[in-house]
């Protein structure tokens, strides 16, 4: 019986037979009047924790930032007798019915409190009449980027908040503990960027028609990290022109192959350089992988250029040495290599072949060069020991050319040397 | 000093609430300011916040600004010593009239709410209201692509009361054209944009009268630099690889057809790549113009060597049968039969295909082809200078077809003139 009556004084909605409407005077306050209606402006302080940055986006150009806002401020209409001097916490509904500051994010796209499982808001007053109003908000705000240095560039975000109705002379925003009003989970981090350090400013902005304002900003710097772009485009650009450069070590008169490996490293490097700019906004200035791409793909672009070049040099070579030896009938002991490289189709010995008639068919090139070269066998391993030189009718067709042996240098040394130059200015 | 500071608080000296201040309670919302009287005149003030995005394929902007209202509504006219205006929560605007203003043609729109609804009431003593609102407008705008990527749009937003005709409701812009404000970092990553300025005018619906509207035109000039570095150059490039073709040996028939064909795989891609973010317009575009033109050129050139490819064939077909009419030709030499020089009559260039060209320097060594002629009977020098016809023989193909001769000048020669042409016509 004794602890029944312990227990029953312990249940304080029995002790406490007010509502909040009394309890606050919530009927007499008229919240379209702001505190000191009238008179001075009323100092509103604000405290912000970044529990996450949800998204950046290149191509729309700004972030998506999620955080809690708390408000600080006096109303004195709201003051209540209490003998200890704890806080009251109320239901967030109850801010319907009383003043509170109109807080707004300048240059927010869309923007929305949280509303599972109820509005996430939280409304606490003191005896003195110091109210705490906190919200958690996920907005999404422009941030202006430069993507001059991308993807090596380090981007400068902020967000602004300020009063919409109240200027200077009847609201004052300020960040309630100064600097260290901005608090930010441990945890937050982004996949693509590295979040350099976040930072609390305050200034003021004016609008002609309307007055000046007090504005928060919330500033903080990405820096991107490269390893992906390292791996999705600078690796597969550098093997590319690699594998460009293999042709400059294949035999010359192999001229599918050349041609073929020539052109199909284009088209990859082509394929890579449209692949980078499907995720990037089409921004009016050169970016620095664009850079990059696009001397990979004219180093590319030269060693198919190059291989016409030595192409065409070795047929008005071929065709001077055919007119110093004046052989009527043009069939020419060469060896199986070079008759392959020639027509593609493959011999097994030595043949005496008509280099300048022309058939699609193998078989046909193989019967007449056999019926050649049985009338000349005998002279056959005789002339293959003599010089070239005065050797009538026979060419033998120098492996190298010298523009590949020039390639096969300067080629690899200026990737080099451009690649020092990039790599050292950017980073 | 307990009872000067309760003078300084506004809320306490000030009795009143905002109802008996502005006496909404007798205030008729649904009645306009001087209900059944002269029109009633809205001044419009906008600042634009930013230009969000132009999307080509929906055809339609995305706008953020700052919707500024001016009127005069004598029922909220207050006394005051002073003249200063008094600030209102935004939440007063559901008790009073306001204009209905909205935005014509536009298809998605809304009020900025965080943290509470971004509006401002202000009202000044004599009862002039300036009512701003924060909102972010997607409307539709017209584009004309034919001149795309060179091209500029002109796009407006244009306000207009919903219900209230030209004898109820006059809108107009307060500040005539220096009523559109913009921020200075107002700026889009893909245009340019020119000037922004007002202009109004009346609209008419049969059914329910003349209203008026007010326009905000802009106009948006694209940055070529991104289509140029995309769509431009690289079509430049693979129709200048397909011309390495011509420089080619024509015997090396693997290496020249996959060279074409892959330009044009590679052209079709970069085609298939641009329409993929555009509309689907049933007019052609500049940029059509220039990627299909490119194809034809890249796709000449692998009918160019197909017909390279054919004749030479057919001439090889020729030669055999020649060949053997007359049996064992081939292994005898040469050389008093042999034709060094080019002169041959009109009836042989005919007989040979087309295949020599008229060489009219008969003693230059600078050949282009040689002909052996195996003379039947009696050779002298003066059946050099007779005509080819009734000289069966051998010939040797030349190892440059004329085609590729003529290609190597008229494909360079006649794309460098379609560009000239196609950028002066669109610049």
């Amino acid at each position: 019986s004794k602890r029944e009556i312990k227990m029953r004084k312990l249940d304080s909605t029995k002790v406490r037979p007010l509502k909040s409407e009394q309890l606050l005077r919530i009927e007499d306050h008229d919240f379209a009047l702001r505190p000191g209606f009238g008179g001075s402006p009323i100092p509103v302080g604000i405290d912000v924790q970044v529990e996450s940055i949800d998204s950046i986006s290149e191509v729309d150009m700004d972030f998506t930032m999620t955080l809690y806002l708390r408000h600080y401020w006096k109303d004195e209409r709201l003051s209540f007798h209490s003998n200890k001097n704890k806080s009251m916490t109320f239901d967030g509904r109850l801010i319907k019915k009383i003043w509170v500051p109109d807080v707004f994010f300048v240059h927010s796209k869309r923007s929305f409190i949280h509303d599972t499982t109820v509005e996430n808001v939280m409304l606490r007053v003191y005896p003195d009449g110091n109210v705490l109003f906190s919200l958690r908000i996920t907005v999404s705000a422009m941030c202006f980027m430069d993507f001059s240095r991308f993807p090596l560039d380090t981007q400068n975000c902020s967000l602004e908040l300020e009063s919409y109705a109240y200027n200077e002379d009847d609201l004052m925003l300020y960040w309630k503990h100064g600097n260290k009003s901005l608090s930010t989970d441990e945890h937050i981090s982004l996949s693509q960027f590295f979040i350099e350090e976040f930072s609390a400013s305050s200034g003021l902005a004016f609008y002609s028609s309307t007055g000046w304002y007090n504005r928060l900003f919330i500033n903080f710097a990405l820096r991107r990290h490269i390893f992906f772009f390292v791996l999705q485009s600078y690796f597969p650009a550098m093997l590319m022109v690699m594998l460009s450069w293999v042709s400059f070590w294949i035999d010359r008169r192999a001229v599918p192959a050349r041609v073929s490996l020539g052109i199909t490293t284009v088209l990859t490097m082509s394929t890579i350089m449209t692949g980078v700019s499907a995720s990037m906004p089409q921004v009016s200035y050169i970016k620095a992988v664009d850079v990059y791409l696009w001397i990979s793909f004219l180093f590319v672009f030269l060693s198919v250029i190059e291989y016409a070049a030595v192409n065409y040099l070795t047929t008005i070579e071929e065709r001077k040495q055919l007119k110093k030896r004046g052989k009527a009938s043009g069939m020419y002991s060469i060896d199986a290599v070079q008759a392959m490289a020639f027509d593609g189709c493959f011999h097994d010995t030595d043949v005496d072949m008509d280099l300048t008639a022309f058939s699609d068919r193998c078989e046909e090139n193989e019967t007449r060069a056999r019926a050649a070269s049985v009338s000349n066998v005998d002279t056959t391993r005789i002339k293959r020991k003599r010089s070239l030189k005065g050797n009538v009718g026979r060419i033998i067709l120098q492996n190298n050319h010298v523009i590949d042996t020039y390639s096969r240098i300067i080629f690899p040394s200026v990737y080099i040397v451009f690649n020092f130059f990039y790599w050292g200015l950017y980073i | 000093s307990h009872i000067f500071k309760k003078n300084h608080d506004v809320t306490k000296t000030w009795k009143g609430k905002t109802e008996q201040l502005l006496r909404v309670d007798d205030h008729d919302f649904t009645m306009r300011p001087a209900f059944g009287g002269p029109a009633i005149p809205v001044g419009v003030d906008v600042q634009v916040e930013s230009l969000d995005s132009i999307s080509e394929v929906d055809m339609d902007f995305t706008m953020t600004l700052y919707l500024r209202h001016y009127w005069k509504d004598e029922r909220l006219s207050f006394p005051s010593t002073t003249n200063k205006s008094m600030t209102f929560d935004g939440r007063l605007v559901k008790k009073i009239w306001v204009p209905d203003v909205f935005f014509v043609h536009s298809k998605r729109s809304f009020i900025h709410d965080t943290t509470t609804d971004n509006i401002m009431l202000r009202v000044f003593p004599d009862g002039h209201v300036l009512y701003s609102m924060r909102i972010t407008v997607t409307a539709m705008c017209n584009m004309d692509f034919s001149r795309f990527p060179l091209d500029s749009q002109t796009c407006s937003l244009e306000l207009e009361s919903y219900a209230y005709t030209d004898e109820d409701l006059m809108l107009y812009w307060k500040n005539g054209n220096e009523s559109l404000k913009t921020d200075e970092k107002i700026s889009l990553s893909q245009f340019l944009i020119q000037k922004f300025h007002t202009t109004s005018r009346l609209a008419f619906y049969s059914s329910t009268g003349w209203y008026n509207r007010l326009y905000i035109n802009f106009t948006l000039r694209r940055h070529i630099f991104f289509f140029l570095l995309q769509t431009y150059f690289p079509a430049t490039l693979m129709v200048m690889l397909s011309w390495v073709s011509f420089w080619i040996d024509r015997r090396a028939v693997p290496a020249r057809v996959s060279l074409g064909i892959t330009t044009v795989l590679t052209m079709s891609t970069i085609i298939t790549g641009v329409n993929a973010s555009m509309p689907r317009v049933s007019y052609i575009k500049a940029v059509d113009i220039y990627l299909w033109v490119s194809f034809v050129f890249v796709f000449l050139s692998v009918l160019e060597y197909a017909a390279v490819n054919y004749l030479t064939t057919v001439q090889e077909r020729k030669e055999r049968k020649l060949r053997e009419r007359f049996p064992c030709t081939c292994g005898i030499p040469h050389s008093k039969t042999m034709m060094l020089d080019g002169n041959y009559s009109e009836s042989d260039a005919n007989s040979l295909a087309g295949y020599t060209r008229n060489q009219m320097v008969p003693e230059e060594e600078k050949q282009e082809k040689m002909v052996v002629h195996l003379a039947m009977s009696n050779e002298s020098n003066s059946s050099r200078k007779r005509g080819l016809k009734g000289h069966v023989g051998l010939r040797i193909i030349q190892n440059t077809h004329a085609i590729d001769k003529y290609s190597r000048l008229i494909f360079p020669g006649t794309y460098i003139f379609f560009n000239m042409i196609y950028w002066s016509v669109f610049s």
